[in-house]
């Protein structure tokens, strides 16, 4: 496989779960305060800033994060690399140089996607119809996989889907823990920081609400969403459950077995990924949950890097 | 230089345009370069399958779609290695024919490759890989001559390979289509063809060429300076319709203008009479009704050395612009499935 291809498959992946998850985030934060009026909502609206890392380009665009500019800011500015527009704008792109490598149904859902986006965004009703909006790419998302999952051969391309997903949704889960974890602490100035509606919401925007009333149905309480979102075995969005596919898909590509590893990135992902197994959430509240949500942030950049040095990069002169 | 098997022309798109006043054939342009719009004749085709299946049921249409399999069987055998590599090289996405070299490379099964994937070294060719370098044996180009390789062409050309014609000379790589073809698309080469075949192959030519004046020559000029509003003039090295000036629909300034480039550099042109197209059925969306457009054929044939194989339809090109003969889709035309009956022959 072309290192180019398995580059653009790579990014076209973590594009797309990123135009995903912003528009859960905003869903469930614009819902959750429809019908919340108790807490102030630049405090939550703020948090969803912070938990895409844009708080600085954020100001030097707008002074309030109300819901208006917001939702401006993470459905249309195409000058927000993070927006859902541009997001989806370059899955379109990296697909459309690699289009030989894509199924027909693959290409017709991310052409479909980048489309129905565009048209979305004329509509002017959008702010009152977000949840459509919101639905419509979230679906859009489910079929992308589902089709990566059930046209393509699961050959290298196919891992490298894999890893651009996986990375992406460890670092965005990685973030809602550490936000929220932060917001607690500074529980004072925030009231609703305590409250179990809040974290309904989060664990709504990282799809998790449901199998957490399964596996703790006694109530919700903050140790026990981290535990969930860092340490399950079997949440699709947990931190542990991605690095496990990582891992997974790094050692398909290189043919390493147990115990070893072939480069940089595989040798991180196994070390974070040992924490993740045998770490329990106690031992990781003892040293520092923001320390370790941090260490896992770092790490997850220097994979990012590692895989594109080991597989996308050629130095000038290698031949 | 002596490319692989002897072979110049793998590929070739030549216009044919039937004049509508006598009903004959002609040979309007060759295409030995890079003739693209073939990936419109296999889609065309499937578009109609789908949406017009009763049309074809009575109708013993000859199937198209073998194309990309013969090409395919041609470039592997280009170079005599076992399991030859086969690669198509794009300028990359923002190519107006990227469709057609994307569509290509997955009907046929190979990599498409741009400039930067490709690196040579020793005069063998390689792309970039995620397990290292493989080497690449046959290369179906669409990237124009002049930007294939820096350092033999254009100095400063990014779409190119840097060495690529060093590996071409030492026999290490296969092009398709061979380079220096442009001489044969030369506007003002074409008007030599009919000799060329009667010299060469002691044959006539089946189907006649446009009547074609060449400006290099004095009396020709002339009479085309006289009679500019009832020409066409081409410059003889642009295609896809620009360079060009339809004497009877242009206005005086516009002829003006061409009268000084022709006084200035005559050579870079020729005329042809205007002919007259002929015309098919063709969706108006304007009206919503059927209405007359003027077309142009372009049938496909490959060679493999031995034989030609042509493909039994091709792109119909048309004038989508009512009364308008320019058929190009870079300035706006369209194209139609084709069909070619199977006869008692």
């Amino acid at each position: 496989m072309l290192s180019r291809i398995a580059d653009s498959l790579f990014w076209t992946a973590r594009y797309m779960d990123r135009a995903e998850n912003t528009a859960r985030l905003l869903d469930v934060t614009y819902h959750t305060l429809l019908e919340e009026a108790r807490q102030a909502y630049h405090l939550r609206w703020d948090a969803v800033i912070r938990i895409t890392g844009d708080q600085f380009f954020f100001r030097t665009m707008y002074d309030d994060a109300n819901p208006r500019n917001v939702i401006e800011f993470y459905l249309f500015r195409e000058d927000n690399p993070n927006s859902i527009a541009s997001c989806v704008a370059r899955v379109r792109e990296n697909a459309r140089t690699i289009r030989d490598r894509l199924s027909r149904e693959l290409w017709e859902n991310i052409n479909g996607t980048y489309h129905r986006v565009r048209e979305m965004q004329q509509s002017a009703e959008v702010r009152e119809r977000l949840h459509l909006y919101c639905a419509e790419m979230i679906a859009a998302s489910h079929a992308f996989n589902g089709i990566v999952d059930s046209t393509l051969a699961h050959d290298d391309g196919w891992h490298f889907l894999q890893m651009g997903r996986s990375l992406e949704r460890a670092q965005h889960t990685a973030r809602v823990v550490d936000v929220e974890y932060h917001r607690l602490l500074e529980g004072a100035t925030d009231p609703g920081s305590t409250d179990p509606l809040v974290w309904r919401a989060v664990l709504m925007s990282v799809a998790a609400f449901e199998m957490y009333r399964r596996a703790y149905p006694s109530g919700i309480d903050a140790e026990r969403v981290a535990e969930l979102l860092i340490l399950n075995r079997l949440l699709p969005r947990s931190i542990r459950f991605n690095f496990a596919w990582l891992q997974l898909s790094l050692r398909a590509i290189s043919g390493t077995g147990p115990q070893s590893y072939a480069n940089e990135a595989e040798r991180l992902t196994g070390k974070v990924l040992d924490a993740l197994v045998y770490d329990r959430i106690e031992d990781i509240f003892a040293r520092g949950l923001h320390n370790f949500l941090s260490d896992v942030e770092r790490n997850s950049r220097q994979i990012n890097d590692g895989i594109a040095r080991s597989y996308f990069h050629y130095a000038a002169g290698a031949a | 230089l002596q490319p692989p098997k002897g072979i110049y022309t793998h590929i070739s798109g030549i216009d044919l345009v039937r004049n509508s006043a006598t009903g004959k054939y002609h040979v309007l342009e060759d295409n030995l370069r890079t003739p693209s719009g073939v990936s419109y004749v296999l889609e065309n085709r499937a578009v109609m399958m789908r949406t017009f299946p009763a049309a074809f049921q009575n109708s013993e249409v000859l199937p198209v779609g073998q194309y990309p399999l013969e090409l395919a069987r041609i470039l592997r055998s280009l170079l005599r290695r076992k399991n030859a590599v086969v690669v198509v090289l794009t300028p990359g996405v923002y190519n107006s024919a990227y469709f057609e070299h994307s569509f290509l490379a997955q009907q046929m099964g190979v990599e498409l490759v741009e400039g930067k994937d490709l690196v040579v070294n020793e005069d063998v060719v390689y792309m970039k890989t995620i397990r290292g370098l493989t080497r690449v044996d046959v290369i179906y180009r669409r990237i124009d001559d002049e930007f294939l390789d820096p350092l033999a062409f254009r100095s400063d050309s990014v779409l190119g390979v840097p060495g690529l014609i060093g590996a071409y000379r030492a026999g290490n790589v296969a092009l398709a289509n061979a380079i220096g073809n442009g001489i044969a698309d030369d506007k003002a080469m074409y008007a030599y063809v009919p000799e060329i075949i009667r010299y060469y192959l002691q044959q006539d030519p089946i189907l006649p060429n446009v009547e074609t004046f060449i400006c290099a020559r004095d009396a020709e000029l002339s009479y085309v300076l006289d009679h500019l509003d009832r020409l066409v003039v081409k410059a003889v090295g642009e295609s896809g319709g620009y360079g060009m000036l339809m004497g009877p629909m242009a206005t005086s300034t516009q002829i003006e203008e061409f009268r000084k480039r022709l006084r200035a550099a005559p050579r870079n042109y020729i005329a042809q009479p205007l002919v007259p197209l002929s015309v098919c059925p063709s969706y108006d969306v304007a009206s919503s009704r059927m209405e007359p457009r003027h077309v142009d054929l372009r049938p496909y044939c490959l060679f493999d050395g031995e034989n030609v194989v042509t493909v039994p339809g091709g792109l119909t090109r048309v004038a989508l612009q009512p009364g308008s003969m320019v058929v190009n889709s870079s300035q706006g035309g369209g194209s139609k499935d084709t069909w070619v009956l199977r006869g008692d022959n």
